[in-house]
């Protein structure tokens, strides 16, 4: 049956529509033909696929053919059942008839033969020719019509249908077209039905010796182009791909193997796209179908198809695959084949596919469907990529190709072609032999950047030169082991450096010798010796140019330059398809080998450019092996294009990788180039981001506190990724404040130029007075030689952060704390109780750090009005813990004298004052002390004594000192402390006195009660009283009190009293005072006394001055306190009389009148002064008891006789309650001593609280 | 397949590791503990999820990893699964343990009978003190809960809070 | 044989890579791994594809190269495995086994409190694990 082929293919390509018969009967075809053939091709033909379901088919193209055409002779019936689908799917009867008769006679038998055939699908069309004017003549045929249908058209189908001519033929031609329609489809359907017959009996016997594929293949395929004429392209597609299955399960089977064809000349080109490329009858030789062109053809039928349905996509994807298993195919019969032929079939096949499927695609598919579709054109241009390298390997175009990991793992895993025979040099291609060589031996290995030394990674599975030879000696491969024993350099990959060492030497000549003779098949002597690479480089060029047909491929290979831009043309394909699908890795690796011919070709700018994508595609996903081969590529083109920055980042990230990745000499490649750059001056010096390779932290544990407005040091851990020390011209960190905001960045620098070591360094910083807050490390710049650079991150190395790894947030540890201000020193009085005036005395001041260090602190005392500092003395100090302890046992020996208590615990510190500072020693850094500071206050006012009717007044002011202090301390003697303490001074005594009695002898007894006034034991030794003049002592002695029992030792605050004993003298009259000794005012009390008191207490021993008298014995000291004695009234002229109180007694708040009359003793006989009926007179009060009304002072009249008197009332309100003073009236013009008053002394009157008014009580 | 420890022992390192992080290592402050407490949970919860996601396909949405963790991973570590789960749709998960295991051996001192106003306030302050600590252990299993969701691939936040102890409910908030 | 074996990070980031050749060519198999990472994208991120293996942790043949297999295995922590083979008449089922005890020794791992998650898996006894596993690897199944 196989000889049908050749007939059957012609007839397939013959006719590619459906066909309609027309029988003619009256003929009549020629004046409706027009009509008949412009309602071709069909419009929406409905027809039923396979499953029979129905199939809308636009645009069904047919032909009508008359019956009596040549085309439709009849023929041999097998044939016709072979190609039944040429066969007219309809038979259309044209008749036409006037009249009834003729009709019955003549027409209708006719007919009825016609249409006796039954498988074929029919139907008759009437023409009338009736004029519409002529309707006798329209009834006429109206009537055969009519006749014509009873007898041809049935219930179930209508067969018949009229054309008016002449008149309207509205409807008649969709009733034509449904006609045909379901006539084709009535055939159609019978014929599937027909074919899937006989196929299926045929796929039954399908294990049965007579099997015969070829049968099966024609039905099949007549079946599937049946339904291709019909338009119905999925089961036509269905068709194949049954038929490709069936051909790979029963003709592929083992053990029958066939002739797998594709051996002759243009096999190479892959033919997989057009069917008609190989006619069937090559294809099929004696029943069997050759595997090679057959598959091939298969898949052009199902691309055809595909491309018919408009699936470019599918045919890609379809396309892939086949040619994948296509090509495994091609490899198990590879020994057929000339050298190379599946490769090149390979290649030709892609670049078919590709440009099909390209110039196919319109982008009307979904998106995923789009980006699939592209990724296919991907895979297909870099598997030709991969097949075109290894022919260009092959003939030695091996150095031009990158030994990138892409290509290595494209071609190092990529098996070598396995022909019948290695080919061998032709004999006369010395000459280009001899180019080779030169070609081999010119081309060195491109030194990498920065001169690292990397391992070539392999372009072939095994060295080629070995391979080649090996399957040239195919018989005992192990002789040319030993060949090249002992030969490392045929292990590695680099193809390079082999020629050098190829040239055949005597051993390996011997061997081969030896070899060949014993072998019993002779090669000729070309085998005899191992081909040097550059024979097989020739050789394979040779055979390759028999193998290749294509023009266009074979040029492509012809030279390096035509390789290269063939194999940029093929990658750049690949790159961009894959940048449009989902693989952007492959797009962006393969942009890299595109770098790398842009590089080799001076192109250093697109280079570059690429070469920036592979690195962030490597760098961001953090694979560095592959970012290390590629990153040195990228840092030499930006060095030959001088961007300097660019260059420099680079270095950084290349020290910034795995210190695994380079050696260590590499690695200091690096870090020179930095080093070189950033000293040279750059144009555009930018800042360098060192982040990968410095980190820095702070210390692990607390972070450093300060006070407010303390400078510090910081000491920060910073790792430097360098392989060498670097040298850092500058460096400065800053420090972000975390809480307020306000407070920016700080930046610290460190000034001097800092070394860093691999690894880790601590580096200090000084760090002047920051705000309150804490602070964390920011961001750390510096300085190498012109460069700035930048680190923002903190050490990963640093031990640090080891518990934050499992918080994946990185707390920002702080740093640095400085805390708000606070108190860091007081200062206070050591004494509250007063000190001597006039006397040396020790001041203490207490000066207590609070938990501060007041290391170098300097104290400026300066001290106010009234007070001096004892320059001469120097100043003691101690801690204050045993001055507690010394006023303690102080307090348990009560007030006995026992100053030495300080000077036993002996740890003073004697310090000097020089102008007003003291340099507070070492010791008491830390510790509370004591200061004691010998001062002295001046006061030169006489002390006055007072009569104990009149208490005293005192007031706190006259015996306050002042001392102002500033402490300077602090690291740098930035915090001060200034506070101003008030210091009490007193005199010993205050002395106080009152006549205890008046004898009749005019003997007058003074009482002088001394107050004690200080916290210390006074003892007096002696006391005497000079009189003011008027008064005399009694006896005429010294001045001594009467009873002598001194020494009178007075306790602290305590008194003691001494009577002297006095009577009046008589006064000296004004002239001789002038002439005597100066007369005093008023009478002095001497007090000579001495002072047993403890410093730490308060008034004490004043403090000897060196020149006295050694071992500070107490020395005494005097005390002068002025008394006012009054004289008694002697010649009174004037009474004054204190008229008792109204009955009713004082009340605070009450109204009283006081009362006083004066009263004249004698007359008043004075010349001179006139007026002198007037008296003058005076209250006064103490304002604090007594609220006066009316006038305090004034004239009244009283007449100069005797016994002339008047009353003076005041209005006065007492304020206090208790016994007070009343208001004195007293006489100013008149002297005192001419008054009697009565009563004589000062009195008291009582005053009772306020009565409580009713107006309290009762709410009103 | 993995070794087993018994759960005393696992009960009594949960109590030492919050006492330890609330008394000794931060003392003073509290939420730093709590956050140090959380961090250990996400870790351990980190590295479980590996294992107890080993045999299973990959889930398509959140709510299968809820539901992940409300089921297996919940029995794997208590023997017990999550008895309700609650959401919002959008993107909040209430997960409600009527007897947390961690909590079941847990008890709040009862407050004093005596009602008045001055015990009243002291009572609340006890209550308030008393769910503070029970807080504490709860950062725990939150940090579990969290490390093993975002280990899925679904960062968010969780959150704790016990209504009546043992009962506990996990509140996890996706971030979107 | 098994030439390489790889575990990638969730952010695609290798985690381990591990190649069974004499050759110092490591480099093209880091290259076939990172690579296969597109296919691993394309099958999670368009799931249409991934058919009826919707969401298993298997994802089969990754690449239908003539002269290796890929073979791809994602973790529900998205953690990827990958496999590259030379021998190409592979069974499933083996590269399934594979694949599953590969995970229990990566689980196990992890699970050391001493390893970082996310960081590079440099635990000896993991690598002596796979070796083995990579060792057996096609016997196991055999029965």
């Amino acid at each position: 049956m196989a000889n049908y082929l050749a007939q059957f293919q012609t007839i397939k390509n013959a006719c590619d529509h459906l066909v309609i018969a027309v029988e003619d009967v009256s003929d009549l075809w020629p004046t409706v033909k027009n009509g008949f053939e412009e309602r071709l091709p069909f419009k929406r033909a409905c027809l039923n696929n396979k499953t029979r379901n129905p199939v809308f088919v636009e645009k069904l193209p047919a032909e009508f053919i008359l019956t009596t055409d040549s085309r439709l002779r009849s023929r041999f019936p097998q044939e016709q059942l072979l190609f039944w689908f040429r066969e007219p799917y309809a038979t259309v009867v044209l008749v036409t008839c006037e009249d009834l008769d003729e009709f019955k006679t003549i027409l209708k038998p006719r007919l009825k033969l016609i249409v006796q055939n039954d498988e074929r699908e029919w139907f008759i069309v009437f023409v009338s020719r009736a004029h519409p004017s002529n309707d006798q003549a329209t009834k006429m045929a109206k009537k055969v019509y009519a006749k014509l249908e009873v007898d041809f058209s049935s219930k179930k189908r209508e067969r018949c249908c009229k054309l008016d001519i002449h008149g309207p033929e509205a409807n008649f031609w969709e009733d034509l077209e449904s006609k045909i329609m379901e006539s084709i489809k009535n055939t159609l359907d019978r014929r599937v039905q027909f074919y899937e017959d006989e196929i299926r009996k045929l796929s039954e016997q399908r294990l049965m010796p007579i099997w015969n594929f070829c049968n099966f293949f024609i039905l099949k395929e007549s079946l599937a182009f049946m339904f291709e004429i019909a338009h119905l392209h999925e089961d036509s597609l269905r068709e194949y791909d049954e038929l490709e299955l069936c051909y790979l399960e029963t003709v592929n089977v083992a053990g029958k193997q066939r002739d797998f064809g594709g051996t002759d000349r243009g096999a190479d080109q892959a033919a997989l796209l057009n069917p008609g490329n190989k006619p069937l009858t090559q294809i099929v030789q004696d029943d069997s179908f050759r595997e090679f062109e057959f598959r091939q053809y298969l898949f052009a039928c199902q691309s055809k198809l595909l491309f018919k349905l408009n699936r470019p996509f599918e045919v890609a994807s379809r396309g892939y695959s086949f040619v994948i298993s296509f090509s495994k195919a091609l490899a198990l019969h590879e020994s057929i084949f000339p050298f190379c032929m599946r490769e090149v079939w390979v290649i030709t096949a892609c670049l078919a596919l590709i440009n099909a499927t390209a110039s196919h695609y319109n982008g009307l598919v979904s998106p995923d469907i789009e980006k699939e579709f592209y990724r296919l054109q991907g895979d297909l241009y870099s598997l030709c990529r991969v097949k075109f390298m290894r022919l260009a390997y092959l003939i030695g175009y091996g150095t031009d190709i990158e030994r990138s990991p892409v290509n290595s793992a494209s071609l190092s895993m990529l098996p070598w072609p396995k022909p019948a025979v290695w080919p061998s040099v032709p004999s006369d291609a010395s000459s280009e032999v001899f180019v080779k060589e030169k070609m081999i031996l010119q081309e060195t290995a491109r030194a990498k950047h920065f001169a690292i030394q990397r391992k070539p990674l392999p372009l072939e599975p095994s060295v080629l030169l070995r391979e080649a030879n090996r399957r040239r000696a195919s018989l005992s491969a192990g002789n040319m082991f030993e060949v090249f024993e002992g030969r490392p350099s045929f292990i590695d990959g680099s193809g390079s450096d082999i020629s050098s060492r190829v040239s055949p030497s005597p051993k390996v000549h011997g061997i081969s010798m030896s070899r060949t003779n014993s072998s019993p098949m002779n090669f000729e002597s070309s085998i005899d010796r191992p081909m040097r690479l550059a024979e097989i480089y020739v050789a394979a060029e040779h055979a390759m140019q028999h193998t290749i047909s294509d023009p266009d491929l074979w040029k492509s290979l012809s030279s390096v330059k035509e390789f290269e831009q063939k194999y940029l043309e093929l990658t750049k394909g690949a790159a961009d398809n894959y940048h449009r699908s989902w693989w952007k890795r492959h797009g962006v690796v393969l942009d890299g080998e595109i770098a790398a011919v842009c590089f080799r070709n001076g192109n250093y700018d697109l280079a570059a450019k690429s070469y920036e994508k592979v690195c962030a595609l490597y760098a961001g996903e953090g694979w560095q092996d592959l970012l290390a081969e590629v990153l040195p590529n990228l840092a030499e083109c930006q060095k030959i294009l001088n961007d300097q920055a660019g260059y420099l980042s680079s270095c950084v990230r290349l020290l910034s990788l795995d210190k695994g990745l380079f050696l260590t000499k590499e690695r200091q490649a690096f870090q020179s180039e930095v080093v070189r750059l950033a000293h040279s001056e750059m144009k555009h010096p930018v800042p360098l981001d060192v982040s990968s390779l410095i980190t820095f932290s702070g210390n692990p544990g607390p972070p450093l506190e300060l006070c407010d407005g303390d400078p510090g040091t910081l000491s920060v851990t910073v790792w430097s990724g360098f392989p060498d020390d670097i040298t850092l011209e500058s460096l400065s960190l800053t420090l972000i404040a975390t809480y307020n905001a306000d407070e920016g960045v700080k930046a610290l620098r460190c000034s001097s130029a800092t070394i860093l070591k691999p690894g880790r360094n601590t580096i200090t910083l000084a760090l002047p007075p920051q705000k309150p807050g804490s602070y964390v490390l920011g961001v750390l710049t510096g300085q190498i030689g012109h460069l700035r650079f930048r680190s923002h991150s903190f050490s990963k190395g640093g031990p640090a952060d080891t518990d934050d790894l499992m918080s994946y947030e990185k707390p920002t540890r702080p740093i640095l704390k400085v805390f708000k201000p606070r108190p860091l020193v007081d200062l206070a009085a050591a004494i509250s109780s007063a000190l001597l005036m006039n006397e040396p005395q020790w001041v203490g001041i207490i000066v207590r750090p609070v938990n501060y260090s007041l290391k170098g602190a300097v104290l400026h005392i300066d001290t106010g009005p009234g007070l001096k500092i004892k320059e001469s003395h120097v100043i003691e100090m101690e801690s204050y813990a045993n001055v507690s302890q010394s006023t303690m046992d102080m307090a348990n020996c009560n007030g006995a004298e026992n100053n030495g208590t300080l000077a036993v615990s002996g740890e003073f510190k004697q310090l000097t004052l020089q102008d007003g500072r003291i340099e507070l020693p070492e010791w008491a850094s830390d510790m509370t002390s004591v200061l004691w500071v010998p001062i002295r206050a001046i006061n030169d006012s006489l002390a006055r004594g007072t009569s104990s009717v009149a208490p005293r007044r005192q007031s706190i002011v006259d015996g306050m000192r002042t001392i102002a202090m500033k402490l300077e301390f602090g690291v740098y003697h930035n915090q001060t402390f200034e506070r101003t303490i008030a210091v009490h001074f007193t005199d010993p005594f205050h002395v106080s006195t009152r006549v205890a009695d008046k004898c009749n002898d005019g003997t007058l007894l003074l009482q002088v009660i001394l107050h004690s006034q200080v916290k210390a034991t006074l003892t007096i030794y002696d006391a005497w009283l000079d009189l003011q003049d008027g008064f005399v002592h009694t006896r005429q002695g010294d001045g001594r009190p009467t009873s002598g029992f001194f020494p009178l030792v007075i306790s602290p605050t305590s008194r003691a009293g001494i009577l002297f004993s006095i009577c009046l003298g008589k006064t000296i009259a004004e002239d001789e005072v002038k002439a005597q000794h100066p007369v005093h005012p008023d009478s002095i009390l001497n007090i000579r006394y001495g002072i047993a008191g403890d410093r730490t207490i308060g008034a004490h021993t004043p403090m000897v001055v060196e020149s006295t008298k050694p071992n500070g014995t107490t020395q005494d000291l005097i005390f002068r306190s002025a008394l006012v004695l009054q004289r008694p009234v002697l010649d009174p002229c004037l009474a004054v009389g204190f008229l008792p109180l109204p009955s009713g007694d004082l009340r605070v708040g009450q109204l009283v009148t006081m009362k006083w009359r004066v009263e004249r003793l004698k007359d008043f006989e004075n010349e001179v002064s006139q007026n002198n009926d007037e008296v003058l007179y005076e209250v006064n009060a103490n304002s604090e008891n007594w609220m006066i009304a009316g006038r305090k002072r004034g004239h009244v009249s009283v007449s100069t006789k005797q016994g002339s008197r008047i009353v003076i009332s005041i209005l006065c309100v007492p304020l206090v309650a208790g016994y007070v003073r009343p208001p004195q009236l007293g006489l100013p013009n008149v002297d005192e001593a001419n008054i009697s008053c009565n009563p004589a002394g000062p009195h008291l009157v009582c005053v009772l609280p306020p009565a409580l008014s009713s107006s309290f009580c009762i709410p009103a | 397949m993995g070794r087993e420890v018994s759960e005393s022992c696992v009960e009594s390192l949960l109590t030492e590791m919050v006492s330890s992080y609330c008394n000794q290592f931060y003392a003073n402050k509290p939420e730093l503990a709590a956050r140090r407490i959380e961090a250990i949970g996400y870790d351990v919860g980190h590295r479980l999820s590996e294992r107890y996601t080993m045999e299973r396909p990959r889930f398509s949405d959140h709510l299968e990893a809820i539901k992940f963790i409300c089921k297996d991973f919940w029995s794997e570590l208590f023997k017990k699964q999550i008895d309700n789960l609650k959401t919002n749709h959008r993107g909040t998960f209430v997960l409600q343990d009527n007897r947390f295991r961690w909590l079941s051996r847990m008890s709040i001192d009862p407050s004093p009978e005596n009602t008045g106003l001055s015990q009243d306030s002291s009572v609340a302050l006890a209550e308030n003190k008393a769910t503070q600590a029970t807080n504490m252990y709860l950062y725990f299993p939150c940090g579990i809960i969290r490390g093993a969701l975002s280990n899925l691939g679904i960062p968010c936040a969780v959150s704790a809070d016990i209504s009546n102890l043992p009962a506990c409910s996990f509140v996890v908030r996706i971030k979107a | 044989m098994i030439v390489c074996v790889a575990v990638v990070g969730h952010q695609n980031n290798p985690l381990y890579i591990q190649s069974f050749t004499e050759a110092d060519d490591a480099l093209k198999l880091h290259h076939i791994v990172h690579c296969s990472l597109d296919v691993v994208d394309e099958r999670v991120n368009n799931p249409k594809k991934a058919g009826p293996t919707l969401n298993e942790t298997f994802l089969g043949l990754l690449y239908p190269t003539e002269n290796y297999k890929v073979y791809g295995y994602l973790t529900n922590t998205k953690v990827k495995f990958i496999l590259v083979t030379t021998d190409l008449d592979v069974r499933d089922a083996d590269v399934r086994n594979f694949f599953r005890r590969f995970h229990a020794a990566y689980v196990d791992a992890v699970s050391n409190p001493f390893h970082v998650p996310g960081k590079k898996i440099t635990s000896r006894t993991f690598a002596e694990r796979v070796s083995t596993i990579v060792k057996s690897f096609g016997l196991s199944s055999a029965g």
